[in-house]
């Protein structure tokens, strides 16, 4: 997006991940202490039971000019500036899969020494991947709950739907690119005009028509509820996984 | 109604020669005889307005017809709440019905509430959302009661409260712009009590049982009325068993007046009695 390739390093310890960097024009590594020496702004994309060792290994190189971005789930920002040098930047990022399709949702909090440079340069980045907001750490467990795992439940939703018209005739490939294209359509229109979705919904409904006969039917089986259920018990997961 | 001056017969010949507006407000399956009574005194001038409960415009003007060639029929549908001047109510015009006979009606209603104009195959649906509404909200406020005792209010002081928030939020909602959606995401803060009831709400299936709810009760008009179409019960069964009903509940009642016609003694809007 924002940033040349060539200004790009990523490090990992085997060549399995670093293709695709490559490929873009990315500068590759395995040694993760020649990122903190070549870069300003780090982002950590470990797994969360691998983090803390590589904090341990880049500690002596982090200095007071780096910022840091934590994107392991789980890791709070208070465990972070525990494993980094005092008066570190650092901020928490949690991102969604969509990312890759520049679509993404991605949420931000920022440690006790980051500030509102730090804060500023890191939406203006990532906003090239999608929508990123900065927000009280406190959410960070709700957006895996809405978001990150959210991606989840539409997919689950549009199988669904496809299923829905294959019964009715349809042939499957077709019923999949449509359901898609029906859920990107309504998201896109959500967004757009900034309307409540139940203001959406009824303009949809002419009065005894398709629609609402088919939103009866999801009443009944308590969609809402089930959703709502969904995002809940990711949340509470996210908030358990992050105590072990 | 006698206490607010309104005047009381018990001949409904009277009461047709001397108004122009005649409500027509008995049970449904009375409505063919009550017709048959008082056809040869319907004049081209009178109004006919049926609020009997799936009996059709066309129905009534067929019997009307025997005895005047264009009868003005108006069929309406209102609630209960009209007693407190918050009806719901809706009408229809019949064929020799004119815009200012519709409008009339409308003026009257209107005083005690809501009126408004629809075709007449919405009727039904309408008795299914605000026909019946009232008793799902008593229903509800019933229920809520039990919520708030249940948590430790007295049944007086929770039966008030919850009576008060029904009616505050349905004035919020009528003088809002804003969708019904959108007001309840207004009480709802993040992680908070509402929220938390609402779910309860969803799991429940609340708003499927309510959709059930007026679709039942529309299904359920729609096929009376094709009973009523089919005129099955005879005149004399009927007046019989009426007449034993209104023998036991209140043996002072003089008989004829078992078949009640509202009346208006006058064509001019100023003159509304309620």
């Amino acid at each position: 997006g924002k940033v040349p390739a060539g200004s790009i390093l990523a490090s990992a310890p085997s060549d399995r991940n670093l293709d695709a960097w490559r490929e873009s024009g990315c500068r590759t590594t395995h040694c993760n202490l020649e990122v903190l020496q070549e870069s300003t702004l780090v982002f950590l994309a470990t797994k969360p039971h691998v983090l803390p060792g590589v904090l341990q290994e880049i500690r002596p190189a982090v200095g007071p000019h780096h910022v840091v971005v934590s994107m392991a789930a789980g890791v709070s920002l208070q465990t972070l500036q525990r494993l980094l040098p005092a008066g570190t930047k650092v901020l928490r990022l949690m991102a969604n899969l969509p990312c890759v399709v520049q679509a993404g949702a991605m949420v931000f909090a920022r440690g006790g020494c980051a500030g509102d440079g730090e804060a500023a340069l890191l939406k203006s980045l990532l906003s090239s991947c999608g929508l990123c907001e900065e927000v009280p750490e406190s959410y960070i467990n709700i957006h895996t709950g809405l978001s990150g795992s959210g991606v989840a439940y539409v997919y689950l939703f549009a199988e669904a739907l496809a299923e829905g018209a294959v019964k009715m005739g349809m042939p499957g490939g077709l019923a999949n690119r449509i359901a898609a294209q029906t859920l990107l359509g309504a998201a896109k229109m959500l967004l757009e005009t900034g309307e409540h979705p139940a203001k959406l919904r009824g303009e949809v409904c002419t009065p005894g028509g398709t629609t609402i006969h088919a939103l009866h039917q999801l009443e009944k089986g308590a969609l809402r509820a089930t959703v709502m259920n969904a995002v809940e018990a990711a949340t509470n997961r996210a908030c358990d996984v992050a105590k072990d | 109604l006698q206490k607010i001056g309104v005047n009381f017969t018990v001949s409904n010949k009277d009461t047709v020669k001397s108004s122009d507006v005649l409500f027509l407000a008995v049970k449904p399956p009375i409505i063919p005889f009550i017709l048959e009574e008082v056809g040869p005194d319907i004049e081209p001038r009178h109004i006919v307005v049926s609020c009997a409960a799936g009996v059709t415009i066309s129905s009534i003007e067929k019997k009307l017809s025997a005895f005047c060639p264009t009868p003005k029929v108006i069929r309406c549908m209102t609630n209960t709440p009209v007693i407190v001047r918050e009806g719901a109510t809706v009408y229809a015009t019949g064929t020799h019905a004119d815009v200012e006979d519709g409008k009339l009606l409308e003026q009257l209603m209107a005083s005690v509430g809501f009126c408004t104009e629809v075709e007449e195959d919405l009727i039904d649906a309408v008795t299914g959302l605000s026909g019946s509404g009232p008793a799902y909200a008593f229903t509800a406020l019933d229920a809520l009661a039990d919520g708030g005792v249940k948590m430790g209010l007295p049944r007086r002081l929770a039966v008030r409260l919850g009576a008060q928030a029904l009616l505050g939020a349905a004035k919020m909602l009528l003088e809002s712009e804003q969708h019904p959606g959108q007001l309840k995401d207004n009480v709802c803060s993040p992680g908070g009590a509402t929220i938390h009831a609402l779910h309860f709400l969803e799991s429940g299936g609340f708003r499927s049982l309510l959709i059930n709810a007026v679709e039942a009760s529309c299904i359920r008009t729609r096929e009376l009325q094709h009973v009523a179409d089919q005129e099955k019960i005879s005149p004399a069964a009927i007046k019989k068993t009426l007449l034993d009903k209104v023998k036991q509940e209140s043996p002072s009642l003089s008989v004829t007046s078992a078949n009640k016609v509202s009346l208006f003694s006058s064509r001019s809007p100023s003159s509304k009695k309620n």
